[in-house]
């Protein structure tokens, strides 16, 4: 781009020479100061925004963790305690089974959404035949646009039903301590696949364009295949932005809580391989979003309860910082080392 | 990723052809498919079976606490406040985000420590789950010197109910602030610098020049930025839900008549999603006719403002190219 390159000679001794002739100019620039005024402090209120929120949070959980310590999240006991709380019984809470639910149904929808993501995201920015580029890639933009409450409805009157048939007959007498239900860890993970799916897919076409044709070009003409040179060659050079995609992605993940509420089966248990492999897709789950939004509300005039949330949420921001951070050191240090291979950003 | 295998495949130049060759393409294929599936399937199902249930009864009666579905009433409360809430939070983050966004454009040198404590804070921000913002919103509106955003709460309690149009649309509007500024800020950088020289060799001074040659050149990015923040508060459930309140009616019984509206924007109501969500057989409204009518306008809603902020972004750049 011609402009980009030629705008910084141009601008430059505009600062200088502009202020110097307006500030013996004839009309007053109050009006202008108090508007400039005006958005820096805007400017630096939005971004203190996320301080207050951290401050708040972690200054309502203090008392919880003060209290509880580490056992918080070392051990469980959610639902029942929930249920004494309200009656003003004194409970010590264990999140340790949510915390089980989310990064279960994270990791699970990450491999799928993944898997599935990048073979869609290959087909849109090399495979696809123009005339369903468009489509495809208006598709993604649909799916990115549906509100999750919705996703949760349709897995819950679709995906939930037709994986009911699949509970093994016997769950009944083989898993002793909870009932299996199609409303399960596999639920979650379907759903939560296909609504983390679009952000991942968009990050992933967008890294996959930017590797240089000339990669492509050079691969083939050493007689690769189209496919090889893709995998070989495109693949490893967008993995930078591919990875931002599944931290994009996980990070929404984590926090979902509406629709997993909904499919999840909303039993605060963590899943466990001892009865069998059979039974293991088909267990509920409680993620630690899920249970802020299912107990929130009335409950929260509870001081108790009211604790115990803001100890999830604050594990839940947690999270989410830790997820931001490492995007962020992950992209430049992956990016500053393609530079060294290649000479070039991508 | 590193350069040697750039060269590896010199090595295997036979033109023999791989069943990796043909499987690689057949599964992006599929996955590609699989995807359109997915997607035409929860619009089509909702298309079907939200058809059903949209009548014009279903539009314009309030929500009616009742276990029976025939008589649950419809839909008008949630469309409304979906309305109100989307209104109120744009109203509320409008004026920061443009402010935020001509700042960290116009006026911020990008490699600034302050410049770069900003992004860093709108990029956490941005990351931070919307039931994290939930909680801290009904929390922190609960603190008794918030009372007059919503309602006292119970008889003679200390605290603020917490819950009310005016707490979820400034809780909304922080929730979507830094989507809207960045796009926001794209729109503004993208308006060419020969737009700002010729109207400072005009001798106007920098604020002039950018509200009255940069911000209308760069108006259509900024109305997509607006609208793609409407339809993020139209969709959101976990947020309104918390600061909004379960309930699914307003305030008052008379809630669209003038003298009643402080009233309203200081009590709980419902929006689609919340209404959805309680509609929902997860829920306890357990009406899942009902659901699928509110999905389905809701629907028509996101995908309403997502093709206007589409249609109003392809119009900017057309304008630009023809300019030029």
């Amino acid at each position: 781009m011609t402009t980009e390159e030629t705008a910084p000679a141009l601008q430059a001794p505009q600062p200088a020479f502009v202020t110097q002739s307006f500030a013996r100019g004839r009309r007053s620039r109050t009006g202008d100061r108090i508007a400039e005024t005006l958005i820096a402090s805007a400017a630096v209120l939005s971004g203190s925004f996320v301080l207050l929120v951290i401050a708040f949070v972690f200054w309502y959980a203090a008392p919880l963790f003060a209290d509880q310590g580490w056992p918080f999240v070392s051990t469980g006991g959610w639902d029942g305690q929930i249920e004494e709380a309200w009656e003003m019984v004194r409970v010590t809470f264990g999140a340790l089974p949510l915390l089980a639910g989310t990064l279960l149904s994270t990791t699970g929808a990450l491999i799928v959404s993944t898997v599935i993501g990048l073979g869609c995201a290959i087909f849109i920015a090399e495979l696809s035949p123009k005339s369903l580029r468009r489509p495809f890639e208006t598709l993604i933009q649909l799916l990115a646009g549906i509100p999750s409450v919705v996703f949760g409805l349709v897995g819950l009157v679709a995906v939930v039903p037709f994986l009911t048939r699949f509970v093994p007959a016997d769950s009944f007498e083989a898993v002793a301590d909870v009932p299996l239900d199609g409303a399960s860890l596999l639920a979650a993970v379907i759903v939560l696949s296909f609504m983390i799916l679009p952000f991942f897919v968009t990050v992933a076409v967008d890294s996959l364009r930017a590797v240089p044709r000339s990669y492509m070009a050079g691969g083939m003409a050493l007689g690769m295949r189209r496919w090889r040179a893709i995998v070989r060659l495109q693949v490893p050079a967008a993995i930078p932005g591919l990875l931002a995609g599944i931290v994009l992605a996980s990070a929404r993940a984590v926090g979902e809580a509406i629709a997993l509420s909904m499919v999840a089966g909303s039993i605060a248990y963590v899943p466990t391989l001892e009865y069998g492999l059979k039974y293991f897709p088909f267990m509920p789950i409680r993620t630690l979003a899920s249970a802020i939004v299912e107990t929130g509300g009335e409950a929260i005039s509870i001081p108790a309860i009211q604790a115990a949330l803001f100890g999830l949420a604050a594990l839940l921001l947690l999270f989410s910082l830790a997820l931001s951070v490492s995007a962020r050191v992950m992209v430049a240090w992956l990016s500053k080392r393609m530079r060294l291979d290649t000479g070039r950003s991508l | 990723m590193s350069s040697g295998t750039a060269r590896e495949p010199k090595l295997e130049l036979h033109q023999r052809v791989r069943v990796g060759d043909l499987l690689g393409p057949a599964f992006a294929w599929v996955t590609a498919a699989i995807v359109a599936a997915a997607c035409l399937f929860i619009v089509g199902f909702l298309v079907v079976k939200g058809y059903q249930a949209v009548t014009w009864a279903f539009l314009s009666t309030d929500p009616q606490p009742s276990l029976v579905e025939e008589s649950a009433g419809g839909v008008r409360i949630p469309i409304a406040g979906t309305f109100l809430l989307i209104v109120l939070s744009t109203l509320v983050t409008l004026p920061l985000s443009l402010g935020t966004a001509i700042y960290l454009a116009e006026y911020m040198d990008e490699e600034s420590r302050l410049s770069k404590t900003i992004r860093l804070g709108l990029e956490v921000l941005a990351g931070v789950p919307s039931v994290v913002f939930g909680m801290f919103g009904l929390a922190l509106f609960s603190l008794p010197i918030f009372t007059f955003m919503s309602s006292s709460g119970a008889e003679g309690a200390s605290a603020a109910f917490g819950r009310s149009f005016l707490v979820s649309s400034v809780v909304m509007a922080i929730h979507i602030l830094p989507f809207v500024i960045k796009v926001m800020e794209e729109a503004i950088r993208a308006v060419p610098d020969s737009y700002r020289l010729g109207s400072t060799a005009l001798g106007v001074t920098k604020w002039r020049t950018i509200v009255r040659v940069v911000l209308p050149a760069a108006s259509p990015g900024l109305a997509t930025a607006v609208i793609l923040g409407m339809g993020l508060a139209a969709g959101d459930t976990a947020i309104v839900w918390l600061t909004l309140g379960g309930t699914m009616t307003m305030a008052v019984d008379q809630w669209w008549e003038v003298q009643n509206y402080v009233e309203v924007l200081r009590g709980s109501g419902s929006t689609l999603t919340t209404f959805i969500y309680f509609s929902s057989p997860a829920g306890e409204g357990n009406a899942p006719n009902l659901a699928y009518g509110g999905a389905f306008v809701l629907m028509a809603i996101v995908g309403g403002l997502n093709t206007l902020a589409v249609l109003v972004g392809r119009r900017s750049s057309s304008d630009r190219n023809s300019e030029i």
